[in-house]
C-alpha cells in the first residue's frame, strides 16, 4: 500500500510538474464543451435550480447534483482518448 | 528522481490502470465542480438565466431540426429550380444563372466589353484570311492593338463552339461593340506591350515627348513674362523655349522662400514676424492690388509654373475679388517694382 500511495503520489507530482495535468484538464474541457455535455449539465443546473429557488441554491447543492450525473454523462470517446493520454504519460514518465 | 521498475504484468497492471482511472476521475471531478462554480457564479449575479424570454418567443424561434430546411426553418435551396424569363431574348434562364446572363445579354457588365472586344478581335482574324479590305483597315487604323492579333489567334481555340456564331454578324458591328473596338484594347495587350505602353504613358508626363509645347493655351508670353518679373523681381530668368525637353522637377526658383510667401495671400494664418512689422506701416499704401498686373489682364492670371502647386493658383486668382489686402508681404513685392 505504501508503495502503492508513493507511486501515486510522484506520479501526480510529475503530472503538475511537466504542465500535464493543465493540457488533460484543458483537453477535457474541451472535449466536452465540443460534444455538448455542457450544455446538458447546464440544461440540468436549470432544473436544480428551479427547484430549489433561485435565491437560496447554494455551490453545496449543485455539487451534489451535478457531479454524479456528470461523470456518468460524458461521452465514452472522450474518456477513452484520456485514459489513452494518461496511459501514454504514464508509459513515457514511470516505467 | 527515479522511479522504481514497474512490470507491466498481473495485478500490477490492473494497479496501473486503477492509476489512470484514479487520475481519469480526478479530471473530470475537477470539470465538474469547475462547470458547478461557473454556474453558482452566474445564478448569484443575475446572468444565468438571460437567454430565456417569454414563452411565446421561445417557441418561435426554437432551433429547427430537420432535413431540407436551416435551423430557422427556411427552405434554403427554394429558388434554386425555378426559372426566369430573360427580357431581352426572351429565353427561359435557370435563377443562379439568371444575372451573369443578364449582363452579357444586356451588354452592360464589367466582362461583357472584353467577351465583345475578344469575339471582335477573332472575327478580325478569322476575316484577315478572306483579305476583307474594310476589316484590314479598321485593324490598322487601331495602332495599339498589336497584341490583340496574338491574343486572337489563342484565344480563337480556346473559345466556346457558340462563339464562331459571331463570325456571322462580323459586318454588323452593334453600337455597343463598336465604341469598345475604338481604342487601345487594354484586355489584349500582353505583358510587355503593356510595359512598353506604361513606360510611354509616364514618358508623357516627365518629359512631355507628344505635346509639342508645355505652356497652356490661354496665356501669350508676354503675361507670363510679366507675371514672372511680377514674382521673381525685375530680375527674372528668361522663359525657357518651348519645345525643350525640361523636367519639372528640377525647375529652378531663384528664391524659393520670398515666393512662397509672396504667394500666400489672404489665407494665410502664419505671418513671419518680420513682414507683419512693415504691413502695418504700409497697409494703406495699397491702393487697387495689382496696378500693373489687373489693367492689362482681362483672364484671371494663373502661373504656368509647372514646378508649384494649385493652390497658389487659386489664391492669385481670387485675388481679383477681393481687392482689400491683408497680406503683409505685398509691401515687399510693391518695393521691388519700384
Amino acid at each position: 500500500m505504501n508503495k502503492e500511495s508513493r507511486l501515486k503520489a510522484t506520479i501526480n507530482q510529475r503530472l503538475t510538474e511537466l504542465g500535464e495535468r493543465e493540457r488533460l484538464k484543458e483537453l477535457l474541457r474541451a472535449k466536452l464543451t465540443e460534444c455538448g455535455w455542457k450544455d446538458q449539465m447546464k440544461a440540468h443546473c436549470k432544473e436544480v435550480i428551479r427547484e430549489k429557488g433561485l435565491e437560496h441554491v447554494t455551490v453545496e447543492d449543485l455539487v451534489v447534483e451535478i457531479t454524479p450525473k456528470g461523470r456518468a454523462l460524458v461521452p465514452d470517446s472522450v474518456k477513452k482518448e484520456l485514459l489513452q493520454r494518461i496511459r501514454a504519460f504514464l508509459a513515457q514518465h514511470a516505467a | 528522481m527515479k522511479m522504481e521498475d514497474m512490470p507491466l504484468s498481473g495485478p500490477d497492471n490492473t494497479k496501473l490502470e486503477a492509476l489512470v482511472n484514479d487520475i481519469y476521475s480526478e479530471l473530470v471531478e475537477d470539470a465538474c465542480l469547475g462547470l458547478c462554480f461557473e454556474v453558482h457564479r452566474a445564478v448569484k449575479q443575475g446572468y444565468f438565466f438571460l437567454d430565456e424570454t417569454d414563452q411565446e418567443s421561445m417557441k418561435e424561434f426554437e432551433i429547427v431540426d430537420q432535413p431540407g430546411v436551416d435551423i430557422f426553418g427556411q427552405v434554403y435551396n427554394q429558388w434554386k429550380n425555378k426559372e426566369c424569363e430573360c427580357p431581352n431574348c426572351k429565353r427561359l434562364i435557370a435563377a443562379s444563372r439568371f444575372a451573369p446572363h443578364l449582363e452579357k445579354c444586356l451588354g452592360m457588365g464589367r466582362n461583357s466589353s472584353r467577351i465583345a472586344n475578344r469575339r471582335l478581335a477573332s472575327n478580325n482574324n478569322m476575316s484577315k484570311s478572306e483579305s476583307d479590305q474594310e476589316d484590314n483597315d479598321d485593324l490598322n487604323d487601331n495602332d495599339w492593338s498589336y497584341g490583340a492579333e496574338k491574343r486572337g489567334e489563342h484565344r480563337k481555340s480556346q473559345t466556346s463552339p457558340r462563339r464562331s456564331k459571331t463570325l456571322k454578324h462580323k459586318n454588323e458591328f452593334s453600337p455597343f461593340q463598336y465604341n469598345y473596338n475604338a481604342g487601345i484594347n487594354y484586355e489584349m495587350l500582353g505583358p510587355d506591350e503593356v510595359q512598353s505602353f506604361l513606360t510611354t504613358v509616364s514618358s508623357f508626363h516627365g518629359r512631355k515627348k507628344s505635346f509639342q509645347s508645355q505652356r497652356c493655351p490661354q496665356h501669350t508670353d508676354e503675361q507670363r513674362m510679366a507675371v514672372r518679373v511680377f514674382l521673381l523681381g525685375p530680375s527674372a530668368p528668361v522663359l525657357p523655349e518651348a519645345d525643350s525637353v525640361a523636367v519639372p522637377e528640377s525647375f529652378d526658383i531663384p528664391d524659393g522662400q520670398a515666393l512662397m510667401s509672396r504667394l500666400q495671400w489672404e489665407d494665410s494664418p502664419e505671418i513671419s514676424p518680420s513682414d507683419s512689422a512693415s504691413s502695418k506701416a504700409s497697409e494703406e499704401k495699397s491702393g487697387s492690388p495689382f496696378p500693373i498686373k489687373r489693367r492689362t489682364d482681362k483672364e484671371p492670371v494663373s502661373v504656368s509654373l509647372t514646378g508649384t502647386n494649385h493652390s497658389d493658383s487659386r489664391s492669385l486668382s481670387t485675388k481679383k475679388k477681393k481687392p482689400k489686402l491683408t497680406a503683409p508681404s505685398i509691401s515687399s513685392i510693391y518695393d521691388d517694382l519700384n
